[in-house]
């Protein structure tokens, strides 16, 4: 497409305006997060003396290496259990077609848009009957449902997407289903695994009503339901609240960071699938 | 071998099923049932009908948050979708270049950020010696500043700006994905007939996106109706209840009030909101298909 | 969204009968039984066995750390697992707490709401009894009883004091320096005129802030002084028939209103929480802070020795009766804890052993209440806590401790206070509106 140099040009100031608002959250944070712990910090401005060691002082206040723990055990046993439920009900759908599978779909499809406060009071009561209140089971098993119609949606689109004579080919040389599922589809579906790990990780690390309703004791939460109670008297010094919201970002900055192409990838085909 | 087969199928379904009918389609059914009692959560409950959904509709500080959720579709939604077509323009017709790929990476940036994040770092943006007052007094427009979230006026615009920020990257990345995949002899075509920029916008680029279009419409508007963190980390819901929205509500109802039924009836009634805008958008993108 | 589908009916009647279903089968959400894990008798004995007292308590309050650690070191068979949450989510979360089956053996309770309705809470009779706490100051415990109708102030002793409170106000003495001021205000006129001074010479008259609804301190002190504080408490007791719409919450809401007109309160009055009240008080910025004696030890810390004043909200006329918000740092024992009678041994053990009273003092700058014979603790001479005992005395002498409005009932103020008081200080609405609307929601709340 050809465009006159004065387009280009106020194009690329529109964008790098935005890209400006974009960071400048972040980085009044970062401005603020540096400042004096014992006063109210003030503007935006690279502070003449940074308080690096605000950014400790929260690690230890916060119990980060405790939270850190606590997150990443939902994460390894949330992210893999769905992914492996999603993964045998989207080849049934998807490969099988199940007959009454339908059913299964049309059923999910509405779990696609409950918000999660219409459903969190009666989980509540539901965990406490399990005897689970107060453990990160309460946040993991309710995790692993609710990620169902999503996971099994995209992993449905998946298996659609291969070729059925691939099955059959196998069947032939005498496999079975499963010997089928685990030596021939697990491995073509790796990237939309991975797709959909990435996005599992992303919403668990970030989940916080539910810790924030099922888990009392700030340090069996997530990241992002633990900074929820900083933000009471937790830590009442702004500067570290800040130090603190950074810490907490930062682990899925980088791995973002790392893995840019497969997030976004991710991100996008998650919405255009959902 | 044909039941065989069946069997195999469904023992392949089952633990999706079990998990999703325990965690989602049980806790709803359950919340439809509380939301016919009274109930304050722990002692004895009363039957009282439809009485909770008729309190929803007559008393004004629970239909406020429904009318602030509707509001803030114009952040979470109308904003974003319209920067997002506008910016993803701008990149398309930029050169492939670090540039352009490095915006990428950066306007998609908030959305991997934790909501509760998003919602410390915008109080300071919005606060009485924060960036945005900072910025306004160094430009000369001091008499502007105000603290942005306490202001009856502009709390609610300024928590709708968070959404804005978190979902624009979303809709720009995602347009712009939509646009790579538009056949650029339609663009040649409407050239030859004499298509100005705008005429061309809208004559190839919108038809050519309107599913992703569709599709952002649909996400960020159940985002709007359902925020809750963001909410909860910036206002609570004050000043007065300009920025109360239904998350907050039901949380303060069930958990703070003990009015467990009344509740469940508001979260019933919001995912009765959320299909009643969302099912339309979805219809008219398959009759237009 | 592609993947939409429209539900085949089949679907939606399963739905529908479903929901008929357990509606239908009378399957009531709730236990009706309150039943009380009381075994009647009660022993003052310390248990010999390794326990493990669970605290659920509030962050930023590390009093019971310290308490637990020297309970620990007179007693170490007994050990302490303390756990904190925000005042907000653990306000949210305490009936829950108590209701579960690891409840904690001692719970923060601001509020009883309707825990003792719900058999939540361990009545204390017994302990009252067996340790003798009629020798108390009685006033101290009344609003830690409940009857079982829910009215407090009288019926079975449910809560426990870890050490009182008051409020009053702080006033920077520099400011008030520059500003004129040579003694603080005996009365409200004066405390007014003061105000203005203040505002003439420049200085912010007052640091409070509404963001979570702390100014509620000046509004109360404020009612407090206009009209009959007994009506005030009955309402906080929530005794049937009485009433926020009084003359003198109307006096106190419109005076309140009109500091906010004039410019004694900050612009920004509705974006500063009590964080950043206290933040700005002790930056130097506002005259007078309306606060409680826990803020004694930051605010000398801050300000230094002398550089601030604590004083009691002064009365409408010269030497007219002290009133004052007090109130416990009032602990709960759930009912279903298994370690009632450790628990009452470490409560009885803070209020008479004197290192735990110490403790409570210099922690909290609170007074540690329990037997007014019993030495008090030492205190730095001269200090802000200091004063604040002396106040606690002299409002206890002249009978004048009130609660927390904001305690009246679970959901006040959250869910009227905060919100109406914000649009009160920015005119949105008129005092008599204010009123109305307290009680309005007041009367919903408890009819819950």
């Amino acid at each position: 497409m050809v465009t006159s140099k004065s387009e280009v040009l106020v194009g690329r100031i529109i964008l790098i305006v935005v890209l400006v608002l974009t960071l400048l959250p972040l980085l009044g944070m970062l401005s603020a997060a540096l400042q004096s712990p014992d006063r109210l910090p003030t503007g935006l401005a690279w502070p003449t003396n940074p308080h690096w060691e605000n950014f400790v002082t929260a690690f230890t206040v916060g119990h980060v290496w405790v939270l850190l723990g606590s997150s990443l055990l939902i994460v390894v046993v949330v992210v893999p259990v769905s992914l492996l439920f999603a993964t045998l009900a989207g080849y049934a759908l998807g490969n099988l077609r199940v007959r009454g599978g339908r059913v299964v779909l049309v059923a999910m499809v509405l779990g696609l848009t409950i918000p999660f406060e219409a459903i969190i009071i009666p989980l509540y009561y539901q965990i406490t009957s399990y005897g689970l209140l107060n453990t990160q089971w309460a946040i993991i098993l309710p995790l692993i449902g609710l990620y169902m119609p999503f996971g099994v949606f995209w992993m449905r689109a998946h298996f659609i997407g291969v070729p059925r004579e691939l099955s059959e080919a196998a069947r032939v040389d005498g496999a079975g289903v499963l010997q089928e599922f685990r030596r021939i589809q697990i491995p073509l579906a790796r990237p939309a695994l991975s797709a959909l790990g990435i996005l599992l990780f992303l919403w668990t690390w970030n989940q916080f009503l539910l810790p924030l309703v099922l888990v009392d004791d700030p340090d069996k939460r997530t990241m992002a339901g633990a900074l929820g109670a900083f933000q009471g008297q937790y830590i009442d010094a702004l500067p570290l609240l800040f130090a603190a919201a950074l810490i907490v970002m930062l682990p899925t900055i980088i791995i973002y960071v790392i893995f840019q192409r497969q997030f976004i990838g991710a991100l996008l085909q998650g919405a255009v699938k959902g | 071998m044909a039941r065989r087969a069946l069997l195999t199928g469904w023992l392949f379904l089952l633990p999706a099923v079990v998990a999703y009918c325990l965690f989602v389609l049980y806790p709803l059914l359950t919340a439809v049932q509380y939301s016919f009692y009274k109930w304050n959560g722990i002692g004895a409950s009363t039957w009282v009908g439809l009485y909770n959904y008729l309190q929803i509709f007559t008393d004004p500080t629970l239909l406020a948050p429904i009318g602030n959720a509707l509001v803030l579709i114009i952040y979470f939604t109308i904003i974003p979708v319209v920067s997002g077509l506008i910016l993803a323009t701008l990149i398309r017709n930029m050169r492939q270049n670090a540039f352009s790929s490095a915006a990428r990476t950066i306007l998609f940036l908030p959305q991997i950020v934790p909501l509760v994040a998003a919602g410390i770092a915008w109080s300071w943006m919005y606060a009485q010696t924060g960036t945005i007052n900072s910025i306004l007094n160094t430009v000369g427009l001091g008499f502007l500043s105000r603290s942005w979230l306490a202001d009856f006026g502009t709390a609610l615009p300024a928590v709708g700006l968070i959404g804005s920020w978190v979902l624009t990257g979303l809709c720009t990345v995602l347009l712009l994905t939509g646009m790579g995949k538009i056949d650029p002899s339609l663009y040649e075509a409407a050239r030859i007939d004499g298509a100005g920029w705008f005429r061309m916008f809208g004559a190839v680029t919108l038809p050519g996106v309107r599913q992703e279009i569709v599709v952002l419409v649909t996400i960020t508007i159940i985002s709007a109706l359902s925020s809750f963190d963001i909410i909860y980390t910036t206002t609570k819901g004050g000043p007065g209840t300009t920025t109360l929205v239904p998350g907050i509500s039901i949380f303060r109802l069930a958990f703070v009030q003990g009015q467990v039924g009344l509740a469940s009836a508001l979260g019933i009634v919001l995912l009765i909101l959320v299909l009643a805008v969302v099912l339309p958008v979805q219809r008219i993108a398959r009759e237009r298909d | 969204m592609s993947t939409f589908i429209r539900a085949p009916r089949a679907v939606v009647l399963a739905a529908a009968a479903a929901v008929t279903l357990l509606a239908l089968a009378g399957c009531a959400p709730g236990s009706s039984n309150a039943s009380q894990g009381q075994s009647g008798s009660v022993s003052t004995a310390l248990t010999t066995k390794k326990v493990t007292l669970k605290i659920q308590d509030e962050t930023g309050f590390p009093v019971t750390s310290n308490l637990a650690a020297e309970f620990t070191k007179q007693h170490p068979n007994v050990k302490f697992k303390i756990v904190r949450d925000s005042f907000q989510n653990l306000l949210a979360n305490s009936p829950r707490l108590m209701a579960s089956a690891d409840a904690p053996d001692l719970i923060r309770l601001s509020t009883l709401g309707s825990t003792v309705k719900d058999g939540l809470v361990t009545n204390l009779d017994p302990y009252f009894k067996a340790y003798g706490w009629d020798k108390f100051s009685a006033g101290q415990l009344a609003s830690a009883r409940m009857t079982t109708a829910g009215v407090r102030g009288e019926g079975s002793l449910w809560q426990f004091g870890l050490g009182y409170s008051v409020t009053g106000i702080y006033m920077n003495q520099k400011l008030a320096d520059k500003v004129g001021i040579t003694s603080v205000p005996a009365t409200i006129d004066e405390l007014e005129a003061d105000l203005q001074k203040a505002k003439t010479a420049g200085v912010l008259p007052v640091q409070t802030g509404m963001q979570d609804g702390v100014g509620t301190f000046v509004l109360q002190a404020l009612i407090n002084q206009y009209g009959d504080k007994a009506k005030l408490i009955d309402w906080m007791f929530n005794k049937p028939g009485a009433t926020f719409d009084t003359p003198a919450s109307l006096k106190g809401a419109t005076k309140f209103q009109d500091w906010a007109t004039k410019g004694y309160l900050p612009t920004d009055v509705n974006a500063i929480n009590y964080t950043t009240m206290v933040a700005n008080f002790t930056a130097g910025q506002g005259l007078f802070m309306w606060d409680g004696n826990w803020d004694a030890a930051n605010v000398q810390k801050a300000l230094g020795k002398g550089g601030a004043q604590f004083f009691l909200m002064p009365p409408t006329t010269k030497g007219g009766k002290y009133v004052a918000m007090g109130a416990g740092n009032t602990f709960a024992i759930p009912s279903k804890s298994k370690n009632h009678d450790t628990t009452a041994y470490f409560l009885n053990w803070i209020a008479t052993n004197s290192k735990a009273r110490q403790i409570v003092v210099d922690i909290t700058g609170a007074s540690p209440g329990g037997d007014p014979a019993q030495k008090l603790p030492t205190v730095e001479k001269g200090s802000l806590i200091e004063t604040a005992l002396a106040m606690s005395a002299s409002v206890g002498k002249d009978d004048g401790f009130t609660d927390f409005i904001a305690n009246t009932t679970s959901g006040i103020y959250q869910g009227a206070l905060q919100p109406d008081e914000q649009l009160l200080l920015t005119d949105k609405i008129t005092p008599d509106a204010f009123t109305k609307a307290i009680q309005a929601f007041y009367e919903k709340d408890l009819a819950g």
